[in-house]
């Protein structure tokens, strides 16, 4: 699903440059439930940036879902991130002046469906989120929570091969960390890849895998059976 | 994706509606200082007879004498004489000759009540109805037969019938004017053309104000030695009375030719200069004769029927305008800047640059279209103030369908304009940078 061999990133100013990401190598598997830890500036985000097309790498291969992202303009670039990728943010991003069906429908409108089958892909989105009946709402009126799972049903609106997830419950509190966190685990047992930065250990270890990072390359990998946790997963959100 | 961009435009005037308000308003204020300014210089400076205009010449013919003429020198005078004018009318060149000049006095209506009514209006040869297009009411013009025999007919205009006859049409009856009994044979319809490009020249209101109450055979009011009510110019003393008038070199006479094409110009031209070089052999046209021939829209020109003023006075307010668009671009910039956030998310859910370009510069035309409505009303008071200064702006201060068109393409152009810059300052956001932020 995600392949990137001897990637390197430097951010560079008239004064220095930085090493973001250096000789870093690593393989996503198409299902696969990815966890990505390090301490801050470790080059995380950075390879999540990367990894969504949101940033460019200077040197090294990237291939996702098979394709050579290097060297794409910003309209293919564009049309991929809207095809195959979603996005969970920390900060929810949703867009404020929009009720939640208009900030589920942003992305599907890009990709160019008719009104009819965006309709019926928001409506089934919120609805797996459990917010079919707040369509209308604005995102100021719903708890951090519901604003994580509206961003969730945006990112899963499009049929995103890989979920992108960038410290989802880092603005939630325990309880609401773990629902999401359940959730995520349901979409990922439905066949999308997830690749989530973590600062949380208790998060990282619920994961197929665990990618380390350190000084902006990977340091280790822990690998585990995630049966146990899909079906805990399942029998969180039927609660 | 046009619908969706525009709708976004439309939600997004509620968002910061005071900055929202203020380029609205900055805009509307700049559209409607431009339109109303150009709204004058358009009526000032259109066509008043576009079917025909390129066929339509006045001719100029040099008779003045040699005294102070340097050679080369272009005549003064933009009449002709009465023996021109006659010469011209019997030449028989083109499909139409009109000789015309304002005459003026006052009608003695039958009925006591209504007093003595002062009127202005024209003499003017058969011709003139036709190759003017002029429209009538009742009735119709006279004919060559009359002019030929100088009849004592009548056409009034339409508020002058109504102030005799009141709303019963009058072909038929008689009316006392010029000291005489005439018989009213037509009313005209509506017609009022702005310029008054037939006789620019005139004694009563001037290029754009004025009317012509009534008209009458050019040899009628020869007859009657009526004076011309407007310019005569003598380059020497005339002859005694109305004759020595008719008999002088005096220029006090617009004439018109009509040519079956505009390609027939160069005939007419031949023609003026054949008619120069037989003048001279009976002394007359000492000069080099340097004849001229102006078409409608160049007639308009010569006459500088649109003054400097009126074209100095629109490019300040295109000036204002452009002033209006800076500030507009100060303000689009403050409310696109604080919508990074929404640019890097949209960005992030698969929006390219060119997208976020063309939302925002939709936004950015949506915010002149709602400028453009402003404007229109400002342009529309503005206009109703400049009407009150002058009969001569109450003609022109009206706006048509094409500078209402043209209010809101001016608008929506400015509008885009001045949301180019901040649009693409818009499209530079690094989403990244904007998603880790929020």
């Amino acid at each position: 699903m995600l392949h990137m061999k001897n990637l390197s990133k430097v951010y560079r100013t008239h004064m220095i440059e930085t090493h973001a990401l250096r000789g870093f190598d690593i393989h996503v598997k198409q299902g696969e439930f990815v966890t990505v830890t390090g301490p801050s500036g470790s080059g995380k985000t950075t390879f999540l940036n990367i990894a969504g097309l949101l940033e460019e790498f200077n040197d090294g291969d990237f291939l996702l879902d098979g394709v050579n992202v290097k060297g794409l303009d910003d309209n293919a670039r564009s049309r991929l991130r809207n095809e195959k990728l979603g996005f969970i943010f920390q900060g929810f991003n949703l867009i404020p002046d929009l009720n939640l069906f208009d900030n589920v429908d942003v992305p599907l409108r890009y990709r160019g469906f008719n009104a009819a089958e965006r309709r019926e892909r928001i409506e089934q989105s919120l609805a797996q989120v459990g917010l079919a009946s707040r369509m209308r709402h604005y995102p100021a009126e719903l708890s951090g929570g519901q604003q994580q799972r509206v961003a969730i049903a945006r990112a899963l609106a499009g049929s995103p091969k890989l979920l992108l997830a960038d410290e989802p419950t880092g603005n939630l509190d325990t309880q609401m960390a773990r629902s999401v966190m359940d959730l995520l685990e349901v979409i990922n047992a439905g066949g999308t890849t997830i690749l989530m930065v973590t600062h949380d250990p208790e998060l990282a270890v619920r994961a197929q895998r665990n990618v380390h990072i350190i000084d902006g390359q990977v340091s280790d990998l822990i690998r585990k059976t995630p049966s146990l946790h899909i079906a805990d997963a399942n029998a969180s959100v039927a609660a | 994706m046009f619908q969706y961009y525009f709708k976004l435009g439309l939600h997004s005037l509620r968002r910061n509606p005071v900055l929202t308000a203020l380029m609205v308003l900055t805009l509307a204020i700049g559209v409607a200082a431009s339109i109303s300014t150009l709204t004058i210089l358009h009526m000032m400076s259109g066509n008043p007879i576009p079917d025909k205009s390129d066929r339509l010449f006045v001719p100029l013919i040099d008779n003045g004498p040699l005294d102070r003429y340097t050679a080369g020198q272009m005549p003064e005078d933009d009449q002709v004489s009465y023996r021109d004018a006659m010469n011209l009318l019997a030449g028989g060149h083109g499909e139409r000759r009109v000789a015309l000049y304002g005459v003026g006095d006052a009608i003695e209506p039958a009925r006591a009540d209504l007093g003595v009514i002062e009127v202005e209006g024209i003499a003017a040869t058969s011709d003139f109805f036709p190759m003017f297009e002029v429209p009538f009411l009742y009735g119709g013009g006279w004919s060559p037969a009359e002019d030929k025999s100088a009849a004592n007919v009548i056409v009034l205009s339409r508020k002058t019938s109504e102030k005799l006859f009141g709303s019963e049409n009058p072909v038929g009856r008689h009316i006392r004017v010029f000291s005489d009994d005439f018989q009213v044979i037509g009313v005209l319809g509506a017609w009022n053309p702005a310029p008054r490009y037939t006789h620019l020249i005139n004694g009563n209101g001037g290029t754009f104000s004025g009317n012509d109450d009534l008209f009458i055979p050019f040899s009628t009011a020869i007859r009657h030695q009526q004076d011309n009510d407007g310019s005569l110019t003598c380059q020497g003393e005339p002859g005694p009375g109305f004759q020595g008038r008719l008999d002088s070199e005096c220029t006090w006479i617009q004439f018109w030719f009509e040519e079956k094409s505009s390609l027939d110009r160069s005939k007419l031209q031949d023609y003026l200069d054949a008619y120069s070089r037989e003048q001279k052999k009976f002394n007359r046209f000492p000069r080099q004769n340097i004849n001229r021939l102006y078409n409608v829209m160049e007639w308009l020109d010569h006459r500088h029927v649109v003054s400097n003023d009126s074209r100095l006075s629109t490019w300040l307010s295109f000036g204002f305008l452009a002033l209006c668009l800076v500030n507009t671009v100060g303000l689009l910039l403050a409310k696109f800047s604080v919508r990074a956030g929404e640019v890097g998310v949209r960005r992030a859910l698969g929006a390219s640059r060119a997208e976020i370009f063309k939302q925002f510069l939709i936004e950015a035309a949506v915010v002149g279209l709602v400028g453009g409505v402003l404007g229109l009303l400002l342009s529309a008071g503005a206009l109703y103030l400049i009407a009150q200064q002058s009969k001569g702006f109450a003609v022109l201060a009206h706006m048509d369908w094409m500078m209402l068109a043209l209010t809101f393409v001016l608008a929506i152009i400015a509008s885009v304009l001045a949301g180019l810059l901040p649009t693409w300052r818009a499209c530079q956001v690094m989403p990244a940078l904007q998603l880790k932020s929020q």
